[in-house]
């Protein structure tokens, strides 16, 4: 018999979350250190270079915002379905759909220009809202698992975006190439300097955060919807109202969703491009965001700067290290591998057996 | 103490000595793994070749399967570890490589199948509608129902310019060949290209061109036994026996030109806006052949030696001489043949270049009409 056993924690402190995952990053780390030396690159030498390029430079730490800024807006959107137990994986699609509707206004509407953004950005969190409220419909009216209809929900918003681009949509300019014509300079949002960052989404992606963790902890929506997510019947028992919550907090989590796409449209691409070039799987990312958040809001902001790091981290492993462009999936999934592998430190602890007890006390 | 103050006045000499010494850094982006086949181990295998050529004068790197969006921070990397040019392969970098060429004066961009230039920015094609129209006549002479199908990734006007010359040349030994083209709107993608390839020649093709990043339409066909060309780089080895010709790209012999006068100071960072290469066979930039040195494999020659056609200019004259004769007279230069030369006539029968017009560069990079016998689908396409 095993000297040890695990005996199960109450709820987890601060402390002790902020522990077990910087220990956790720590061994991805080391991981990741083992595989620079297996290519030959000294690892410390390796993680000074990421460090210099991704955090002390300006340009570089730019880049590390400017890929989380859609984790945290698809991320913070996530949580809030998450604790209502409604397993949105549809935040990719939503959010492409949300790129789209915004794309549509700059490129049609004529708008001038103080109406312009505003008004993208409302069709972004419209389009998005209405792309998730078919599968939350599906499952508070007929019980359809919203796991697959979201997800599937992706691909016909892959596919929409990809017939526009090389259809109706098409820019005549552009020789047949598949993509819309530029978006004019009034359907462009504001960078610092000359980086990609895209500060007004930064704002927004901040302000969405307090206001979910206000609405889940402050109101008499998110009460119901943490009930639901945490014991269905007592909340069926209680007389909470299903169809208008899961509408509700749908309405809240896509619309997050589809206003990333407003901001990777109108900050980054400035026009509507392949949905493989427009995502980058944002909206997949964003489930581990919020799953690495623990559901809460305003932690996800920070687990999205985490994920974005590891992306830009990725980039000068490619570049200036000269690994080879599959290196920086392997070490994100380990980064994410060790993460999730800490999770049962934080339920459980290892505790040494006193040797004197027979084994039916030990259990 | 002696063997110090050495020792230090040799540190001391180091930064002087290797700024004399210091090679030119050129940094090579790609799309894709420069693994896989097709368009970025095309550059790849040139890349290498820039390399030997230049030995120490020149140290090159290349990122590989950067995203469209992310060649600007790439650039920044790039120029951050000392790159002095830097050459983006892929159409969809230009938006990245124009935003990032202001930024950094000094280092000089490339924009590869682009078409916008800068003070510090050049673009630069090697162009295949030759090689292709030789493709199409040995096609029309290797098949036996006339129908010949090509597998084309996207409807821009590259990828029409080259069904086009291997429509011409087809109909050069055949009047009635017919090209039946499947689009794919991807430029990779072997699922769609099986299944195109499998249903075109359930449809009576027997012979098959493609523009697509993977040798798969030379695997589906040789299940077939159906007769195919090598795209970009040599794809002999993934059927010896099917493999009849191609057209291959030599990227290496623009590189080499262009960064040779960057190194003697003939083009600077500043000089750039007007240096367009649109580079053919007779620049040797793009090559007749299943592989580099071998025109026609040689399991086709005897076959094509065999078949003779009725030409209007050359009388009777066997498929593999007129390939040579239209190969030789292309290579001598485009004023001595071009298989675009008017009169050309669309298949809606409008006239698109008058008799004895040869269409510019221009007219060939904008190209969007489609040749007679080109059945299918044709995007954008003038009535």
């Amino acid at each position: 018999m095993l000297p040890f056993r695990l005996e199960k924690r109450g709820v987890p402190s601060a402390g002790l979350i902020w522990g077990v995952s910087l220990a956790a990053v720590a061994v991805a780390m080391l991981l990741t250190g083992v595989l620079f030396a297996f290519f030959g690159v000294p690892p410390i030498e390796a993680f000074r270079t990421i460090v210099e390029r991704t955090i002390l430079d300006a340009r570089g730490l730019s880049e590390v915002v400017r890929r989380a800024i859609p984790l945290m807006l698809a991320g913070v959107g996530l949580t809030l379905a998450f604790r209502a137990n409604f397993w949105n994986i549809g935040a990719e699609g939503q959010l492409l759909i949300g790129a789209t509707a915004a794309s549509g206004i700059a490129l049609f509407s004529g708008l001038p220009a103080g109406a312009m953004l505003p008004t993208m950005l409302l069709a972004a969190f419209l389009a998005g809202a209405a792309w998730g409220l078919l599968p939350a419909l599906l499952k508070t009216r007929l019980g359809v698992n919203e796991i697959i209809t979201t997800l599937m929900m992706n691909y016909v918003a892959i596919y929409i975006v990809r017939w526009l681009i090389n259809g109706p949509w098409k820019g005549p300019s552009l020789g047949g190439f598949s993509y819309t014509e530029r978006f004019a300079p009034e359907a462009v949002l504001p960078t610092i300097g000359t980086t990609r960052l895209h500060w007004p989404t930064l704002l927004l992606a901040i302000a969405l955060a307090l206001f979910v963790a206000w609405l889940l902890a402050r109101t008499r929506f998110g009460f119901e919807a943490r009930m639901m997510g945490e014991s269905p019947e007592a909340a069926r028992y209680a007389g909470v109202n299903f169809f208008k919550t899961t509408l509700t907090l749908i309405l809240v989590s896509a619309g997050a969703a589809g206003l990333a796409g407003f901001g990777e449209v109108a900050g980054i691409h400035q026009r509507l491009v392949d949905p493989g070039s427009l995502s980058l799987g944002y909206g997949y990312t964003a489930i581990i965001v919020a799953l690495l958040a623990r559901k809460n809001p305003v932690a996800a902001l920070v687990t999205a700067l985490l994920l974005g790091w590891v992306a830009a981290s990725g980039d000068v492993m490619k570049i200036s290290l000269g690994l080879p462009s599959q290196i920086t999936g392997v070490t994100s999934g380990l980064v994410l591998l060790s993460i999730i592998g800490s999770e049962p430190f934080l339920r459980y602890r290892l505790v040494r057996r006193e040797p004197a007890r027979t084994p039916s006390e030990a259990i | 103490m002696r063997r110090l103050f050495i020792a230090l006045l040799f540190l001391a000499s180091l930064p002087f000595a290797s700024a004399q010494d210091d090679p030119l850094k050129v940094a090579f982006i790609y799309v894709s793994p420069a693994g896989d086949y097709g368009f970025s181990y095309a550059h790849e295998l040139a890349r290498q070749k820039v390399d030997a050529h230049f030995g120490d004068a020149i140290e090159t790197v290349f990122v590989e399967a950067v995203p469209e969006p992310d060649v600007e921070p790439t650039i920044d990397q790039l120029v951050a570890d000392g790159a002095d040019v830097i050459l983006g392969t892929s159409f969809g970098y230009g938006d990245g490589i124009l935003a990032a060429a202001p930024r950094y004066p000094d280092v000089i961009f490339g924009w590869g199948t682009g078409y916008q230039r800068a003070p510090n920015v050049f673009t630069y094609m090697a162009d295949l509608y030759q090689p292709y129209y030789l493709n199409g006549m040995i096609a029309a002479g290797l098949s036996e129902t006339g129908q010949l199908g090509y597998v084309a990734a996207f409807p821009i006007s590259e990828v029409k310019r080259h069904i086009n010359a291997f429509t011409l040349g087809a109909r050069e030994v055949n009047p009635d060949a017919t090209v039946d083209v499947r689009w794919l709107f991807n430029w990779f993608d072997p699922a769609g290209t099986k299944e195109a390839t499998e249903a075109m020649i359930a449809e009576g093709v027997d012979v098959i061109a493609f523009t697509e990043d993977t040798p798969t339409a030379i695997q589906t066909a040789a299940e077939y036994d159906v007769p195919s060309f090598s795209h970009y780089a040599s794809m002999v080895e993934f059927s010896p026996e099917t493999v009849a010709s191609g057209h291959l790209v030599n990227w290496e012999v623009i590189y080499i030109d262009f960064l040779q006068k960057v190194l003697d100071g003939t083009y600077t960072s500043d000089n750039l806006s007007d240096v367009d290469y649109f580079w053919l066979l007779e620049d040797d930039a793009v090559e007749l052949g299943s592989e580099p040195g071998v025109k026609i494999a040689d399991a086709f020659v005897e076959p094509l030696q065999n078949t003779m056609v009725d030409h209007p200019e050359l009388g009777s004259i066997s498929v593999y001489d007129l390939v040579m004769d239209r190969h030789d007279k292309m290579v001598a230069g485009r004023d001595v043949y071009d298989p675009f030369l008017g009169p050309v006539v669309d298949r809606n029968g409008n006239e698109v270049y008058e008799a004895g017009y040869l269409p510019t560069i221009g007219d060939l990079t904008s190209l969007e009409w489609a040749a007679p016998g080109v059945v299918g689908a044709w995007d954008n396409e003038p009535q």
